[in-house]
């Protein structure tokens, strides 16, 4: 049997371990998709694969047991959702016909959000989109997972680059009954950035999460929702060598500049990593550069807002499972 | 009435008795409130608060107010002397229908702070007489909390007072255990007459002792503690069942209070 | 009399009234409701046609606006008490406001301005101001209930408002304002319409007595139930405060005495002294709550007390329907009654 295997991973397929067969990849940006896409996944699945589907962790669709010879058929029966999903949210791509391109960045991956959830203070699929419509395609390796708030059920520190949404909680005391049900929420449920003083309630800024809880818990409406914001935590990563949690890196950002952040997030990649490996991930390369090096290339021509607030420093923890990680 | 009913008096504290560590008692001028007994009033300290005291005597130019040291303003008016000046209003809710205790014989059970509403109708029987006959059982958790002990010892002089600790302590010469249980030990006369107060477990207890050793439930007088905000029937804190204790009490007759469930 | 008024009509009529009164209605609040990118409908001060929200429902009653959620009694300079009560100066004013809430603002009348010998002085100025402009009810809500409760109807208002495609009828009862209702609109014949049938259909308990405290219903409701107040806090018929002082952070020499809402559904209602409290669980709270409104008001004022606005049902979180609770408890007094 005669592959190319390099074309073929190129085009979204991975190499299983059943000779002579490849899986089919289907990102689903933002996690977000119209049911009757599914139709397509099934008719894939049935007409070309072994009859099951996997959701990958990174929300997209993984259909396994295709035949390679059968990829340009997947690539027919897949041409309407990648003009659909894709082309049709203003993703550059000019070959539905041909399958995915390849490099495609990961998927941007997003919890439900603001969509349905009520704890959600952004519409995280829609700056997932906005995210890929931006950025997409290219070829620079950047993992991005968008989290409807602090509770980050997406797992966003887990990547590169992950996107917190967060609400200013505006205080009316004229409408406040001083029941402290946000005092005692964020004492137990967040970061304890709430107190009773004088039978009203005092918020301390540098505690804030803006995870919107407070506005939630109130019955009387005193906490009301102001004005939308981002974290952005970076170095996320899993992986083999060592793995660690984000941390942050900026608070209280507004939507342009998470934009602004990730264009130039992606230059300093390109213009650090070390290009003897196929791909780095963004956390190796800051431990690198350092994280001064990071921060000014970043926030360079970045319009932050009033409101912004950057990390002076970054202590980022996590395990090496080779200690000469840090040692060579 | 076009007047503020939520606008105090500003009365001068005459003298100060300390009680126990955390009780004391404030005789202040009485400023034109004319009371009667088992009223109550609302007592405030400025930028402090105001909290309901029931008034545990009062004569033509004096009221006097017992108060346990147990939040803020409680702490503040335990920590008043002479000369210092509170603000009231009141008296409000209904008091002790006195007129059904005159020549009968009364039992009263009393429990802790509660011995003051009835201190001043005591010691005016103690004084002037007016019941056949009183049998006063006190309860108190320890002996360190014991109230008006000089008063207790003088009624002695004319009537059974028979006073229990619930926690016993090495040099407590006198009774430990629960008041509700000293009414079994007293006989009851006909047409007796009874006056609880106290913690709400403890009224409920004594009442049913005293009903069940004869005494009418319609001759059983409780005074309610209830957190009283307003103290006329408009803070809704208080309210049991259609009843307001600030309005409606906080004396009720047992017939009618027993009904009343939280 | 009645009167047909276009929008600019109704317009040019709002910023007359506005000079002499002001005018509170329910408002659309942009993404201002609990959760992101909803709305929150609620009372504000509205001056132009387009600003009120005539089809729908407000999340919060228009009790606040003659009842605040806080209201400084008293300030304190030193040990000086200066009363604080609503100036006699300030504007009448005009609150737009359904059948249910004019019938919810009777309540709260028996009980701040006629339980017990004193009348709520607050709560009297304020409520001395206050025209009712009754906006006719052209649909009732999945949560509505005012037919069973009979306050679909009333006769106590200043002038009946009923908006149609842009067009607003007006039925004048308040002689006050028919000078200047004429100068504006176009005579009409406007008569009332009242929902006559809700969704909806609530059995009045007859008759509730204690037998029903010990039922495994208030069980069910406690194991739901999270206590967090909202139902009274949106309820027309709520009125439980509590008296506050404080004192100023930065001046503790001056402060205030401030009464706020208070609510039996919240911890700390029934403090009192040495930790002793009444009614810590829930379902007992419930119990309080709905027994209030389905009959101890009753006796003591001679009318039901609940509305039927349904904004406890719309606000609770954890889904608990008074609607239904009180329909349960009608069936619950029917089976004890046989018993």
């Amino acid at each position: 049997m005669s592959l190319n295997t390099k074309a073929i991973a190129k085009n979204a397929y991975f190499i299983s371990k059943h000779r002579g067969r490849v899986t089919a990849r289907v990102r689903v940006p933002g996690g977000h998709l119209e049911a009757r896409h599914l139709e397509i996944i099934k008719e894939i699945a049935e007409r070309c694969g072994n009859g099951t589907v996997h959701l990958t962790a990174r929300q997209a669709f993984a259909i396994p047991g295709i035949p390679a010879e059968k990829i340009p058929e997947v690539r027919k029966l897949l041409a309407p959702y990648i003009r659909e999903a894709e082309v049709g949210m203003g993703v550059n791509l000019p070959d539905p016909e041909g399958g995915f391109p390849v490099p495609l960045p990961p998927n941007v991956l997003a919890c439900i959000g603001s969509r349905d959830c009520v704890f959600g203070n952004i519409d995280t699929a829609e700056l997932a989109q906005k995210i890929e419509r931006t950025f997409y395609p290219g070829s620079t390796l950047l993992k991005i997972g968008v989290a409807g708030c602090a509770n980050d059920c997406a797992k966003v520190h887990m990547q590169d680059v992950g996107i917190i949404g967060m609400v200013e909680p505006l205080y009316d005391p004229a409408r406040c009954i001083g029941c402290e049900a946000c005092v005692k929420n964020c004492r137990r449920a967040a970061s304890g950035a709430l107190r009773a003083e004088n039978y009203k309630v005092a918020r301390d800024d540098l505690r804030c999460l803006g995870c919107g809880e407070c506005v939630l818990k109130c019955p009387t409406g005193a906490w009301s929702r102001g004005a939308k914001y981002y974290r952005l935590v970076i170095g996320g990563r899993t992986g083999r060598k060592h793995p660690r949690a984000a941390r942050t890196f900026l608070e209280w950002a507004g939507e342009e500049a998470v934009i602004q952040v990730i264009a130039n997030i992606l230059a300093y990649i390109e213009k650090h990593r070390d290009k003897t490996l196929p791909k780095e991930h963004l956390g190796y390369i800051i431990d690198r550069t350092g994280y001064g090096v990071f921060k000014q290339e970043v926030l360079a021509g970045v319009n932050l807002g009033p409101r912004a607030k950057v990390a002076k420093y970054i202590n980022f923890g996590g395990y090496a499972y080779d200690k000469g990680v840090q040692l060579t | 009435m076009n007047a503020n009913p939520y606008l105090p008096v500003k009365v001068k504290v005459l003298e100060v008795g300390k009680q126990t560590e955390n009780v004391a008692t404030l005789k202040i001028e009485s400023q034109g409130l004319n009371p009667a007994p088992g009223q109550f009033v609302e007592v405030s300290i400025p930028k402090v608060g105001e909290c309901p005291v029931s008034i545990s005597d009062f004569g033509s130019d004096f009221l006097e107010l017992t108060v346990r040291k147990v939040g803020r303003v409680t702490g503040a008016l335990n920590a008043l002397r002479a000369g210092d000046s509170l603000f009231v209003r009141g008296p409000y809710g209904n008091g002790f229908p006195l007129e059904n205790f005159d020549r009968r014989h009364v039992v009263m059970v009393l429990g802790g702070i509660g011995l003051a509403p009835v201190k001043g109708i005591i010691n005016r029987y103690y004084l002037n007489g007016g019941v056949n006959r009183l049998d006063l059982l006190v309860g108190f958790r320890t002996p360190q909390e014991i109230i008006f002990r000089a008063e207790l010892a003088r009624w002695r002089e004319k009537f059974n007072v028979v006073v229990a600790v619930e926690q016993d302590d090495p040099g407590w010469p006198g009774r430990v255990g629960l008041v509700s249980d000293l009414v079994k030990e007293i006989s009851v006369e006909r047409e007796a007459a009874a006056v609880v107060v106290g913690p709400p477990l403890m009224i409920k207890a004594a009442a049913e002792e005293l009903s069940g050793r004869g005494v009418a439930k319609e001759n059983i007088w409780v005074s309610l503690e209830r957190r009283m905000s307003c103290g006329i029937g408009k803070c809704g804190h208080c309210r049991i069942n259609d009843r307001y204790v600030c309005l409606d009490g906080p004396v009720f007759n047992y017939r009618q209070a027993e009904g009343l469930v939280d | 009399m009645g009167y047909l008024f276009s929008a600019d009509a109704f317009n040019s009529l709002l910023a007359e009234l506005k000079t002499r009164y002001k005018i509170f209605a329910p408002k659309i609040y942009r993404g201002k409701g609990r959760t992101a990118g909803t709305d929150l409908v609620a009372y504000g001060e509205a001056g132009e046609l387009a600003e009120i929200a005539f089809d729908r429902k407000t999340a919060f009653s228009p009790k606040e606006i003659i009842f605040p959620v806080n209201q400084t009694m008293f300030y304190f300079t030193k040990e000086e008490f200066q009363e604080n009560l609503p100036p006699k100066e300030d504007k009448d004013m005009i609150i737009f406001l359904r059948a249910c809430d004019i019938n919810g603002i009777e309540r709260m009348d028996a009980i701040l301005l006629q339980n017990g010998p004193y009348r709520d002085v607050y709560y009297e100025k304020l409520r001395g101001k206050a025209r009712f402009f009754l906006i006719a009810c052209d649909q009732s809500w999945e949560s509505c209930f005012c037919v069973s409760t009979g306050s679909n109807r009333t006769e106590n208002y200043s002038v009946y408002v009923r908006e149609e495609n842009g067009q607003v009828f007006c039925l004048v009862k308040d002689r006050d304002f028919e000078e200047i209702f004429s100068k504006y609109g176009r005579p009409a014949d406007v008569e009332p319409r009242f929902i006559e049938e809700n969704k909806i259909r609530v059995r009045l308990p007859e008759e509730i007595d204690q037998r029903v405290f010990g039922h495994k219903l208030w069980e069910e409701y406690a194991a739901r139930c999270s206590a967090c107040g909202r139902c009274t806090v949106c309820c027309p018929t709520c009125t439980c405060f509590t008296i506050q002082d404080i004192f100023y952070r930065d001046n503790p020499d001056c402060g205030e005495r401030r009464r706020v809402w208070a609510s039996c559904l919240i911890d700390g209602f029934t403090d009192m002294a040495a930790g002793v409290s009444f009614r810590a669980g829930y379902g007992e709270r419930l119990r309080f709550r709905a027994m209030h409104k389905a009959a101890d008001f009753k006796k003591r004022f001679g009318l039901f007390m609940c509305v039927g606005c349904g904004r406890c049902d719309d606000a609770c979180p954890e889904y608990i329907s008074f609607s239904k609770c009180l329909n349960r408890l009608s069936e619950i007094m029917g089976e004890v009654g046989q018993r």
